[in-house]
């Protein structure tokens, strides 16, 4: 019965209603957007981290991975260290670099990584095999479309320029030997991975045995935490960094895009709320005789609030669903822009779909509706009758 | 006036020591000031360093590519620098002036004839460069700004409409008494007009209040003077242009649906 009464009054006013769904149904868009980037990123970020096990990074004291060209000397020492720990399982070194690959006249220049393929979490094999030689290399496919190389070629490599000379430096021949997809890579970035021991070489004795990042795994009943203190402690020319404390750093950076999704979101739950509000009292007014009516006739207080909030609540809900479809695609929209920043690591996404956002800001909004269609409803309903009725009849 | 000539004169006592410009950030966290004798190493936590003498303090750059990260920055002399990075006689990138815009052309091309493993480049296409994510960031703010607009454009249809419709019992007593649908019409439009007057003054005040209070926030957590919210002209005019035509606009549409009603349906008779 309330529901059917609700249901005529909003259908008397369609325009209305529908301005009002549509308004609603962009602040939950706005709203489902803002949810969504406000922890998708660090979601995300989270998730790329441990996308292979590793819940420790070591890196230049004061740096994060790759964050400048500084690099680790004493790559072989550190590692007997860290394995003089048992709670660390596996170390994975990691040595950055640039290669210069000339191919018909002009030179392609790539990313590359010394890496040991057994423990190495930078990238994925697509196909043919890790790069176990001592001359191989995988690379990934914006790589091998720019030279035009396939697996099974030989290459020319070199690792930077002698300009006094007017050579390559670090020249070798190395062989194509797998696809692979780098985890970490940006959108377009050409990258290639070899042995550790490869790119060392091909940089000259100034970095024999450097890396730029060690990766770890941490034993499943022991604490990274402890691990990592115990590092920062027995090795002071690193900072190790955990998923945690990675997250934090991630969270300082971005903590714009953070506030922005605060502060929007906070501004379309205020503007669905006061949309409704504004419809419900203005609707509420134009029916004070339709509603002291119903109360000479016996219908109670309770019953007339439950009505006017149900009309706020339909809209609310018929808004927020629409806006969820609406949000979805405008979140794919804005993460496409963002998406877009230099050097941002494929994987990572502004905006995450995650259910428990979604119902947040269905939740945010209902309530807002329900608050919207209170005050108002209960104001009417409170009116003295034959007063009311009185009024009414005179105007 | 003291206190410099006195820096100045400890520098001169101290003949075997460099000297390097800090960053007022740096100095301010390290409580370090002019004349101060610090230890500088390319090596992480290293006991052994070069001894210099802080003799300047700089004043940090508006650099939007540097606000994300807090890193300090020291200026040094380049054979300094080159002796304790152990980086040999190398640089990172040369600055070239020319003569003029005419000769930038020829110089590139001049450069780029003969070098070998280094690349000349104009300013300005470094500079479009660098400011790539700030490309990106300024077009995630337009589609935001899209969306609000869209968002706005429908809250105020709305409540043009319900602003219009309240009005439904003066506007059906005005048609019986002979007024034309054309006045009430225009009544209503410039009714309409000085509502989104009023409300553009406000939301500029607003928006006016806002940006200053952005400009205070992250000024203070990034610790830069480089101001974050703009408020232009052509931002002021584009704003309340929009929504003059957005208000008038539902003014007009809500008042033609109420004209065109019957008075006495317009009285729920």
């Amino acid at each position: 019965m309330r529901f059917a009464l609700a249901w005529s009054s909003l259908r008397r006013h369609g325009t209305r209603t529908l301005l009002a769904t549509l308004g609603v149904a962009v602040a939950a868009a706005m709203l489902l957007d803002m949810v969504m980037m406000s922890t998708g990123l660090r979601e995300s970020f989270r998730e790329l981290l441990l996308s292979r096990g590793f819940q420790l990074r070591l890196a230049p004291r004061g740096t994060l991975p790759f964050d400048t060209d500084a690099t680790i000397e004493n790559t072989t020492g550190i590692i007997a260290k860290l394995r003089a720990n048992p709670a660390i399982v596996t170390v994975s070194p990691v040595l950055g670099g640039t290669i210069h690959v000339p191919v018909r006249g002009k030179v392609v220049t790539s990313a590359a990584l010394g890496v040991n393929p057994l423990v190495q979490g930078d990238y994925e094999l697509l196909s043919g095999k890790d790069p176990k030689g001592r001359d191989d290399i995988v690379a990934n496919d914006d790589f091998l479309r720019a030279t035009g190389a396939r697996v099974g070629d030989t290459i020319e490599v070199s690792a930077g320029y002698d300009p006094q000379l007017r050579t390559y430096a670090g020249s070798r021949k190395m062989v194509v030997t797998g696809r692979a997809r780098f985890l970490y890579g940006a959108a377009a970035q050409l990258a290639t991975a070899m042995q550790l021991s490869t790119l060392q070489e091909m940089g000259g004795p100034d970095r024999r045995d450097d890396s730029s990042l060690f990766m770890m795994k941490v034993r499943a009943d022991a604490q990274v935490e402890s691990a990592r203190a115990w590092i920062e402690r027995a090795i002071p020319e690193v900072s190790a960094i955990s998923t945690s404390s990675a997250l934090a750093q991630v969270d300082q950076r971005l903590s714009y895009f953070r506030q922005l999704a605060l502060i929007l979101g906070t501004v379309s739950l205020f503007v669905g709320f006061l949309l409704v509000t504004t419809l419900m009292t203005v609707s509420v007014n134009e029916r004070i005789s339709e509603i002291t009516v119903m109360r000479a006739l016996g219908v109670s207080r309770m019953h007339v609030v439950q009505q006017i909030v149900l009309e706020g609540i339909v809209i609310t809900i018929g808004g927020a669903t629409a806006g969820l479809g609406l949000g979805l695609v405008t979140a794919r929209y804005l993460n496409g822009i963002l998406s877009s920043f230099p050097g941002l690591p494929v994987a990572i996404d502004f905006f995450l779909f995650q259910p428990k956002a979604a119902w947040v800001s269905l939740g945010l909004l209902s309530l807002s509706g329900i608050a919207a269609g209170v005050y108002p409803s209960y104001r009417a309903a409170s009116l003295p009758i034959a007063t009311t009725l009185r009024q009414e009849a005179i105007a | 006036m003291l206190t410099p000539l006195f820096a100045a004169f400890l520098l001169l006592q101290q003949p075997g020591h460099r000297t390097i410009a800090i960053d007022e950030r740096l100095a301010e966290d390290g409580r370090i000031s002019i004349g101060d004798r610090l230890t500088i190493s390319s090596t992480p936590g290293s006991l052994s360093g070069d001894t210099v003498i802080v003799s300047a303090i700089v004043k940090r750059g508006a650099d939007p590519a540097e606000i994300a990260r807090s890193e300090y920055r020291v200026r040094m002399h380049l054979d300094h620098l080159q002796k304790v990075a152990g980086y040999g006689d190398r640089v990172d990138r040369f600055a070239v002036s020319s003569r003029g815009p005419r000769t930038i052309d020829h110089a590139l091309s001049a450069i780029n004839a003969t070098a070998f493993g280094f690349q000349a480049w104009r300013s300005r296409d470094i500079a479009v460069e660098t400011s790539r994510t700030f490309q990106v960031v300024s077009r995630f703010h337009k589609a935001i700004g899209l969306i609000t607009i869209v968002a706005s454009a429908i809250f105020l249809l709305c409540i043009m409409l319900l602003k219009v419709e309240e009005r439904r019992r003066d506007v059906a007593a005005l048609r019986l008494m002979g007024i034309s649908r054309a006045t009430v019409v225009k009544g209503i439009v410039a009714e309409a007009a000085l509502l989104a007057l009023i409300g553009c003054a406000l939301g500029v005040a607003l928006g006016w209040v806002s940006s200053q209070f952005i400009n205070w926030y992250y000024q203070g957590i990034y610790r830069t003077p480089l101001y974050f919210s703009l408020i232009t002209p052509g931002i002021v005019s584009l704003a309340v242009g929009l929504s003059l035509v957005l208000g008038i606009g539902a003014g007009f549409v809500a008042s033609l649906r109420l004209v065109r009603t019957p008075p006495l349906t317009l009285f729920g008779r």
